[in-house]
């Protein structure tokens, strides 16, 4: 059994005191999920690891009817997102794509914030939070910032976060009409997640996990040229799940089948 | 911060139904708390990636990879393995109904399909073919016995719900 190194523990549920502790040594931690296995590989060496599940600040959902908004803390994990019954109520998409990710295990353990943070590119969260133009708040011991989640995921495994900073929620509208998501996934993570909000006069198409990035674009309804060159720009990840050819014809067989036009 | 953060903590959990206090090192996972500190080998290791499901325990009633789940997370918890499931001789339902599907063959991934089955009929005690699947699809069998494990589960579901309707509930 693979054995972890020396490792410290700051447990506070105090937000401020967690802020004053986080930075390249002390890593915010509070699935694990993600953290332990890339620390048992010693792919990540903190110090020691910040536990976030203890701050309230971080556990909420609050959900607000008259903006039309759901604010998520980054410590809600996918059980208790996917549960939530005004998640259910105001973001189907969002609950269902929840209830899906990894496996139960995963799904009572791992967070929202989590899943962001870390940017395994293979998500479905990113893909469907771009979608929905969620937007996250991130804090550190200096102040509090927002961004939207095409700022904060930069990269494959890379975030805009600085090691001061901690994603704090993440703040959702309401799910449009005409939203879907659908996923390509053999095995615990997706080859292929799209999103799309479909309205009478506009095509939104967001690309997730076959790509480094979520990444989405606005098209008018009918925009056969404008998808097929969405399609043609973006580049596909060549891994363990297939080679870019392969995955830039599922997403066009998909496109053809739900828009209706080949791209 | 400016002293180091501590490398041991105190956890006070229930073990299967046992109170437990110790002083743990952050760096231990649940699975080597269960299996060389309180001697729960049922409880197995294989992967160490959250993918194979052997490693499967309850911690207040939700599934975790105890392979990768830190034993400091356990304060306050509850923890069920596959050696609280017995009253006495009295097997569980879940392990009953695997027995008599033989849903088994090497027996590795067994506790891990057990507690799992147990957790999903808990949440969901109505579980059909399709949550079934969802549930189980994390757990690996590399004898490939699934299909007996699936059919264990229905028969499990459908003894607990006729369980529960003798206890008038």
């Amino acid at each position: 059994m693979a054995v972890l190194p020396e490792l410290g523990l700051v447990r506070s549920g105090d937000l401020d005191e967690v802020l004053a502790t986080v930075d390249s040594d002390h890593a915010p931690y509070a699935g694990g999920t993600e953290l332990v296995p890339a620390m048992g590989l010693g792919l990540r060496r903190p110090e020691a690891i910040v536990d976030l599940k203890r701050v309230e600040a971080l556990q909420g959902i609050v959900v607000d009817a008259e903006f039309g908004t759901a604010t998520i803390g980054a410590a809600v994990t996918h059980r208790r997102l996917s549960d939530h019954p005004a998640v259910r109520e105001h973001l189907p998409t969002l609950a269902a794509a929840a209830s899906r990710v990894g496996n139960a295990r995963v799904r009572s353990t791992g967070t929202v914030g989590g899943n962001l943070c870390f940017a395994e590119p293979r998500s479905d969260l990113g893909c469907v939070l771009l979608a929905l133009g969620a937007t996250a708040e991130v804090r550190s011991a200096e102040g509090t910032r927002t961004t939207s989640i095409d700022e904060l995921i930069v990269g494959a495994f890379e975030t805009s976060l600085t090691e001061n900073e901690i994603l704090a929620s993440v703040t959702v509208p309401f799910e449009p009409p005409g939203m879907s998501y659908w996923k390509l996934q053999s095995y615990e993570r997706p080859t292929l997640g799209v999103a799309l909000v479909v309205t009478e006069d506009q095509w939104q198409v967001t690309v997730g996990a076959a790509t480094e990035r979520p990444t989405r674009a606005v098209l008018a309804a009918g925009d056969a040229a404008g998808l097929a060159a969405f399609v043609d720009r973006l580049e596909f990840s060549d891994d363990m799940t297939g080679p870019p050819d392969y995955k830039r014809s599922v997403l066009r067989a998909h496109l053809g089948r739900t828009l209706g036009a080949a791209p | 911060m400016t002293s180091p953060a501590a490398t041991s903590t105190v956890i006070r959990a229930r073990v299967n139904g046992r109170d437990v206090e110790m002083l743990v090192p952050v760096r231990l996972t649940v699975a080597d708390l269960l299996r060389e500190r309180l001697g729960l080998t049922g409880t197995k290791v294989s992967c160490e990636m959250q993918v194979c499901g052997a490693c499967t325990v309850l911690m207040d009633g939700d599934p975790i990879s105890s392979c990768t789940a830190l034993a400091c997370d356990l304060d306050g918890a509850e923890v069920l393995t596959v050696e609280g499931l017995a009253r006495g001789r009295d097997l569980h339902p879940v392990q009953e109904a695997f027995m008599a599907a033989n849903a088994l063959q090497c027996g590795f991934c067994t506790p891990g399909f057990i507690m799992m089955a147990v957790a999903l009929l808990d949440a969901c005690p109505d579980a059909g073919p399709e949550e079934i699947r969802e549930w189980m699809d994390g757990n690996l069998c590399r004898c490939t016995g699934y299909a007996p494990i699936e059919t264990a589960v229905t028969l499990a579901a459908s003894r607990l719900a006729a369980a529960a309707v003798e206890d008038g509930q």
